[in-house]
Parts: structure tokens; sequence; C-alpha cells
């Protein structure tokens, strides 16, 4: 009779390990894309590189804004003339420092897409979702379209204006 | 010959703070008739309503990008000789080389100066 009880009780058990392993690796499932080494490497480090590229570029540009600002404040308006160069310079200075807004833009959408990966994930992890199994393929960009370069990885107009030249006919 | 800076230019960029920027450095250099569209598909509606006499592009843009603009311009027996600037972050080696052999004019690399501007322009159209 104990024996009988005891064999019931381990089918029971074995059941429930059974059921609880199917859990754990449905859940794994859905955590398929983030514990992909490919995206830890790449989609998750360059969202943290373009987050520290990004700052800096934010800090080089308030520096020349306010650079050219504190230039305007100390003209001499004695000399009309060249007070009018000096504040057309400080103008175009304050201009070429905006266009921040569009590469660290970029930058950032680059992180709002790896974070829409992890949010994805983490709702399908909690049952919202049907299944996180094809968010790899969206990580693919479409092949030209990377973004701006982080530091040390892209070319410099130099090397563009020299590609460019290679291509014209002698 | 100098280059008529009355030309109509237009500039094409999803970032409202680019045409802002690329405009008044385009005012800067004297050209006048500056038109704008957020993307390629607008531009490319404008440019088959309008003669215009160079085109500044951003490449990232949504529906149309500006490499799929550049082909569009390209491939159109009205507009294939306009001239056509690239301004992008793109900076590969093998975005270059896709816009040089869509028949870019020139390529410039986000961020860039005025001068920078200006003298690519020099490049494209002559001496203004």
């Amino acid at each position: 009779m104990k024996n009988l009880r005891d064999h019931g009780l381990v089918e029971r058990l074995t059941d429930e390990c059974i059921d609880l392993y199917k859990i754990v690796f449905h859940r794994r499932q859905h955590l398929k894309p983030l514990l992909d080494p490919s995206f830890r490497t790449g989609e998750l480090k360059r969202a943290i590189e373009e987050q520290r590229t990004a700052r800096g570029e934010m800090e080089v540009a308030v520096d020349r804004i306010l650079g050219a600002a504190e230039r305007m404040m100390t003209i001499d308006f004695s000399n009309p003339e060249a007070a009018a160069t000096e504040m057309s310079d400080c103008c175009g200075e304050i201009m070429e420092a905006c266009s921040f807004q569009d590469i660290t833009g970029q930058r950032l959408s680059q992180t709002i897409e790896t974070l829409r990966i992890v949010d994805k994930s983490l709702d399908a992890l909690d049952g919202d979702c049907a299944s996180a199994d094809e968010t790899p393929n969206e990580l693919s960009d479409e092949s030209l379209l990377n973004g701006p370069a982080l530091p040390g990885n892209g070319l410099g107009q130099d090397s563009v204006d020299a590609l460019l030249a290679a291509g014209k006919k002698p | 010959m100098a280059v008529d800076l009355r030309m109509p230019v237009l500039i094409v960029d999803d970032y409202r703070t680019m045409l802002r920027i690329v405009r008044n450095l385009l005012n800067k250099i004297g050209f006048t008739d500056i038109d704008e569209a957020t993307d390629g598909k607008e531009a490319l509606e404008k440019l088959r309503k309008r003669t215009y006499g160079l085109v500044i592009s951003d490449w990232n843009m949504q529906p149309m990008t500006g490499f799929e603009l550049l082909k569009e311009v390209r491939g159109d027996a009205g507009l294939s000789s306009l001239p056509f600037v690239m301004v992008t972050a793109e900076s590969k080696a093998e975005n270059v080389i896709a816009a040089r052999q869509a028949g870019v004019n020139n390529y410039i690399i986000k961020p860039f100066s005025a001068e920078v501007l200006k003298a690519k322009l020099k490049t494209v159209l002559g001496d203004f």
C-alpha cells in the first residue's frame, strides 16, 4: 500500500518537473533574441556606444554654441563693419554646431530600436505577446542603412573624396 | 561662366533642423530660391513638377531614401543630368561606392562645415 502511494507521488513529482521544464523552456524561447551572442556583442554593445558617442557629441555642440554666444557678447560695436562680420561668423558657428541634432537623433534611433527588441522580448516573456522568435530577423538593417558611424569606424571626408575621385573617368 | 545663384535648389532631409541649417548655409553662400522636401518621395514629386538646378539630399529617410531618389533621378530622362549631392551620416565605403555608381555628383559626410559645403558645390556647379 505504501509503495503504491509512493509510486503515485513519484509520478506526480515527475509530471510537475516536466511541466516546470516546459515552462522554463518556453520562457527561454522568449529570451532567445536577447541571449543570442550576436545581439549582445552587436546591437546591445552598439547601442551603448551610440549613447556614449551621442553624449560626447552633444557636449561638443553645446560648447561650440556657448563659445559663439560668449564671443557675441564681447563684440566691439564701435566698428560696425567688423562687428557685423564677427556676428555673422558666430551665427554660422551656431548653425553648424546645431547639426549635432541630426546625428545624435540617428544615434538615439538606433538605441530605441535595440530597446524595442528588449521590450518585445520582455513582453513575450510576460505572456503579453505570442512569440519573440521572429525578432532576430528585425535586427538586420537594410545593408546600406547603417546610420552614423561610431568614432573610428566610418570614412572621413578626405577618404570619401578619394573614393569619389577613384570612380571618375580620366 | 559663373553659376546663377538664383537657380532653384531642392534640399531633402527628414530632420527639420538639418533643412534649416542647409537652407541657412545656402542663403549665406548666396542662393535665393531654396525649396525643401522631407523624404525622397516628396522630393521626386517636386522634381517632376518644377525645374531645379541642384538637389542636396540626405540618405536615410522613409518611405523613400536619398539613394532611391538618386536612382529614380538618374533613371528619369528629364532629370538624369540634374546635379545631385548626397549629404549624409552614412560614411561607409560601400555607401560612397554605391552612390558613385548610381551617379552622385558629390558626397558630403555629416557633420560638415559651411566651407566644406561651399567647396563641394563649387566642384559640382562651378565657381560662384
